[in-house]
C-alpha cells in the first residue's frame, strides 16, 4: 500500500478518535473509574484509635464477612423479591398501556399526558406524599378502602405489605416513561402487517403474539434492561419511608450499602455490597440480552 | 518604533500596578462557616451577629434537619472537607467524633475553661472524652408529661399533679390513656415525642434498672439489651401500639408534636421545649413530671447539642473563639433560651431560670431540676452512631409488631459486629 493511502487511513481513524474522545473520557472518568474505586475500597477497612482512622488492606475479608452475615442474606432476599416482581409488573403495565394508548383517538394526547405526569414529579416528593396517603391510621388510601368495607391496612408498617407498597409507588411513578419507549417501538411496526393479519382472520391476541411482540423486541429489550438496572438501585422510598424496615423486609442491597457507609462508617463493607450488586446486575442483564436480543 | 516602546512600557507598568492592587485586596477577613440544626437557627443567629459585632469576623450558618445533619457531617468527614469550621455535635457523639478525627481538641486552644464550673454536670460530662475538652455544650434538654385538659375532662380523669414527689407511674398513665383512646375516631391515649429513638426510650429500661444498653467501657453489648429491664421495658413499648392500642403506628418522630397540637392525644411525653409549639396551637394543656415504673427509679432523657471545631478548618483560631464566645457567655445562653425555650447548659442561665418568678410554676423549673437530678446520660462509646442506628431500627420493628426478645437479641449480634472495629 502506498504511504499516501496508509496516511489517509490513519488520518481517518484519528479524526474518529478525536471526535469520540470527549465522550470516551467522560465514560472513563464517571463510569469506569468509580467502579474500580469501589472495587479497590472494598478491599480495605477502617480501624479507629488515636485521632485519625487508618485504612488497612484486608483483601477479601469484607466479602467473607458478608458471606457470614445473616443481615446481608436478608438484603439479598429482599432485593431478589423486589426484582422478581417489580420488573414484570412495570414492564407488563407499560406494555398494556402502550397497546391501549397507541390508537389516535381525539383525546389521546391528553390521556397520554395525564399518565406521564407522575414522571415529572420528583421522586422524594412523590414518596413523601404517598407515605402520607398510606398512613395506617387515617391515610387517604385506607379511607378509600373503607368505602368498600375493607378494613384499614398497615401498609408501610407491615412486614409483608411494605415492599408491595414501595413497588406500587415506584410503578405509579415510572411506568409511563417505559410506556413512551414502547409506544415509539409500536409505531415503528408497519400497519400493513396488521391489515394482512386481519384479512387472514387473526384475532387481537394473535396479532399481539405474532406481530407486535416479535417486532417490538428491540424496544422491549431496552425497556427491560433499563428498568431492571434502575430497580436494582431503587433507594429513595426505602430511605424516606421505611429505613429498610419493618424487620428488614425492605432492606434491599442498595439501602444496606448506604447504611453501611453513612450510618456505620464501614465503607469497606459498603463498597463490597456495591460491587456484588454491580456484578448481579451485569449477570442478569447479560441473560436478558441473550434471550431477548432480536434474531436477525 | 518609539510608539511601540511607549506602549510596552505603559502596558508593563499598568500590569505591575494592577498586580500590586491585586495582592493588597487578596487579604480578606476569614468567614466562619457553621453547620447547625434547623431548630436552633432562630436562637443562634442573634448570637452569631453579636460575635460578628464584637470581633468583625463574619459567620455563615447552614442549617439542616436532624438526620440530614448527622449524615452531612459523615459526608464532610469522609471527603475531608475544609470548607466548614464549626459543627453541631450531638452530645453522645463526642467520643465518636473525637476518636474518628472529626474534631480539634480544645483543651489547649481554650485553656481557661473549667467545664464543671461553667456547665450542668451531664453537659460537662458529655463535652469531655478521655480527659480532654472536645465539644463545649450549648443546650440541654429534659422531658415532661404533657396532658390535654379537654380530653381528660371528657373522660372524667383528674389532672396529674405537677409536683415531682407525686409523679405518675406508667401503669397509671396507661390505665387512664385506655379510657380516653378511640383509635377509630383518631383520638389516641398516649404518644412519645421522639418515637423509636434511643434518646427518648432509654429511660424505660433505665427506670427498671436495665442500664443504658452498653458496657461501661462502651465496647461490649452482650447481654446488655436482653436483660430483664430491657425486655420488660420493650414489651411495655410494644404493648402501647399492639396490645392496648393507645398509641398510633406509622407516625414519625417529626409528626408527633403536630398530633398533640391538634388535640388528638391525651398524654404526651416530650421535650419540655415543646411548650413553644403547644402555646402556638392554642390547645389547653398541662404539665406533669415524666412517669416512671412502679418500684423503679425516676429517669428522664437529657443532654442535647454541643459545638465543636472541625478538624480540617482553615481558621482554627477564629473557630475556637466563636465556640468559646457562644458556650461560655451567660448572656448569650440566656438570650438563646428566651428565644426558643430550650434548656441551656450554662449554669448561670439555669440559675436565671430558677430565680425568675415567671418560671415559678412552669415546666422550665421542673425541666431544670430533672436535668440535674434524674437525667440519664446516654451510653458513652465511639461506636455511638452504629449503636443508635441499630437500636432505633430495633425499636421501630418492635413498635410494628416484632417480638421484643428476638429483635433485641438480633440487635445485640449486629451491634457486636459493628463494635469490633473499635477495639
Amino acid at each position: 500500500m502506498s504511504s499516501l493511502l496508509v496516511h489517509r487511513k490513519y488520518k481517518g481513524y484519528l479524526t474518529v478518535f478525536i471526535f469520540l474522545a470527549p465522550a470516551f473520557i467522560g465514560l472513563l472518568a464517571f463510569r469506569a473509574y468509580p467502579v474500580f474505586l469501589a472495587l479497590w475500597e472494598s478491599m480495605y477497612t477502617a480501624t479507629y484509635g488515636g485521632a485519625k482512622a487508618k485504612m488497612i488492606f484486608v483483601g477479601f475479608e469484607n466479602y467473607q464477612l458478608l458471606w457470614e452475615d445473616i443481615i446481608f442474606w436478608r438484603s439479598v432476599k429482599a432485593t431478589a423479591l423486589l426484582t422478581l416482581f417489580i420488573n414484570p409488573i412495570q414492564i407488563g403495565l407499560a406494555l398494556g398501556l402502550a397497546l391501549l394508548l397507541q390508537r389516535s383517538t381525539p383525546l389521546i394526547s391528553i390521556i397520554r399526558t395525564l399518565f406521564l405526569l407522575p414522571v415529572g414529579v420528583a421522586i422524594p416528593i412523590a414518596t413523601v406524599v404517598w407515605g402520607l396517603m398510606l398512613n395506617p391510621n387515617n391515610g387517604l388510601v385506607n379511607s378509600f378502602l373503607g368505602v368498600f368495607g375493607i378494613p384499614p391496612q398497615p401498609f408501610l408498617t407491615s412486614e409483608t405489605q411494605a415492599i408491595w407498597a414501595i413497588i406500587a409507588i415506584a410503578s405509579w411513578k415510572g411506568v409511563a416513561l417505559w410506556m413512551l419507549f414502547l409506544l415509539a417501538g409500536l409505531q415503528d411496526i408497519p400497519k400493513i402487517y396488521y391489515e394482512a393479519a386481519r384479512i387472514d382472520g387473526a384475532k387481537i391476541w394473535d396479532q399481539i403474539r405474532y406481530i407486535t411482540l416479535p417486532l417490538l423486541r428491540r424496544s422491549l429489550l431496552f425497556v427491560t434492561v433499563a428498568d431492571t438496572a434502575i430497580n436494582f438501585v431503587l433507594f429513595v422510598p426505602m430511605f424516606i419511608l421505611t429505613q429498610g424496615g419493618p424487620r428488614n423486609s425492605t432492606n434491599v442491597l442498595m439501602f444496606e450499602a448506604y447504611r453501611s457507609g453513612f450510618a456505620f462508617q464501614d465503607y469497606g463493607r459498603s463498597m463490597a455490597i456495591i460491587t456484588i450488586l454491580t456484578v448481579c446486575i451485569l449477570i442478569i442483564i447479560g441473560f436478558q440480552i441473550k434471550f431477548l436480543r432480536p434474531k436477525n | 518604533m518609539k510608539l511601540n516602546k511607549l506602549l510596552v512600557s505603559i502596558f508593563t507598568s499598568a500590569a505591575v500596578l494592577i498586580s500590586c492592587l491585586g495582592t493588597a485586596t487578596a487579604q480578606s477577613q476569614p468567614k466562619i462557616k457553621v453547620l447547625i440544626g434547623n431548630w436552633a437557627a432562630p436562637a443562634l443567629s442573634p448570637a452569631f451577629q453579636a460575635f460578628t459585632k464584637e470581633t468583625g469576623i463574619e459567620v455563615v450558618a447552614e442549617d439542616l434537619p436532624f438526620r440530614d445533619l448527622l449524615k452531612k457531617i459523615e459526608i464532610l468527614g469522609k471527603a475531608e472537607a475544609t470548607d466548614v469550621d464549626v459543627i453541631f455535635v450531638d452530645a453522645p457523639l463526642t467520643p465518636s467524633y473525637a476518636e474518628r478525627g472529626l474534631l480539634l481538641p480544645l483543651s489547649d486552644r481554650l485553656p481557661n475553661i473549667n467545664p464543671e464550673q461553667l456547665w450542668a454536670p451531664a453537659a460537662a460530662n458529655s463535652a469531655m472524652w478521655k480527659g480532654k475538652l472536645w465539644a463545649p455544650p450549648l443546650t440541654n434538654s429534659s422531658q415532661v408529661l404533657f396532658y390535654n385538659k379537654e380530653l381528660l375532662d371528657k373522660a372524667g380523669i383528674p389532672y396529674p399533679s405537677a409536683s415531682l414527689e407525686k409523679r405518675l407511674t406508667w401503669s397509671e398513665v396507661v390505665d387512664n390513656a385506655r379510657k380516653v383512646a378511640k383509635p377509630e375516631a383518631g383520638v389516641w391515649g398516649f404518644m412519645f415525642d421522639q418515637v423509636s429513638r434511643y434518646y427518648q426510650l432509654q429511660v424505660l429500661p433505665e427506670s427498671l434498672g436495665g442500664g443504658p444498653g452498653l458496657s461501661k467501657d462502651g465496647l461490649s453489648v452482650t447481654g446488655q439489651l436482653t436483660n430483664d429491664g430491657w425486655i420488660k421495658a420493650f414489651t411495655f413499648y410494644s404493648d402501647l401500639f399492639n396490645k392496648w392500642k393507645i398509641s398510633p403506628k406509622g407516625v414519625s418522630a417529626s409528626e408527633t408534636v403536630n398530633l398533640f397540637s391538634s388535640g388528638k392525644v391525651a398524654y404526651f411525653v416530650g421535650l419540655e421545649a415543646r411548650t413553644v409549639d403547644f402555646d402556638k396551637s392554642g390547645i389547653k394543656y398541662g404539665i406533669a413530671p415524666h412517669p416512671y415504673f412502679t418500684g423503679g427509679k425516676a429517669a428522664t432523657p437529657t443532654n442535647a447539642w454541643h459545638l465543636g471545631v472541625w478538624k480540617n478548618t482553615k481558621y482554627p483560631k477564629e473557630a475556637a473563639e466563636l465556640v468559646r464566645f457562644i458556650t461560655t457567655n451567660p448572656k448569650i445562653a440566656i438570650q438563646s433560651f428566651e428565644i426558643d425555650g430550650r434548656l441551656p447548659s450554662h449554669k448561670a442561665a439555669l440559675k436565671f431560670i430558677d430565680d425568675q418568678p415567671k418560671f415559678a410554676n412552669s415546666g422550665k423549673r421542673m425541666a431544670a431540676s430533672e436535668a440535674a437530678n434524674t437525667g440519664v446520660v446516654r451510653a458513652r462509646t465511639p461506636a455511638f452512631l452504629e449503636f443508635e442506628e441499630l437500636l432505633n431500627n430495633a425499636m421501630e420493628d418492635i413498635r410494628n409488631g416484632g417480638d421484643p426478645k428476638s429483635v433485641l437479641s438480633e440487635t445485640e449480634t449486629r451491634i457486636t459486629s459493628a463494635l469490633r472495629r473499635y477495639r
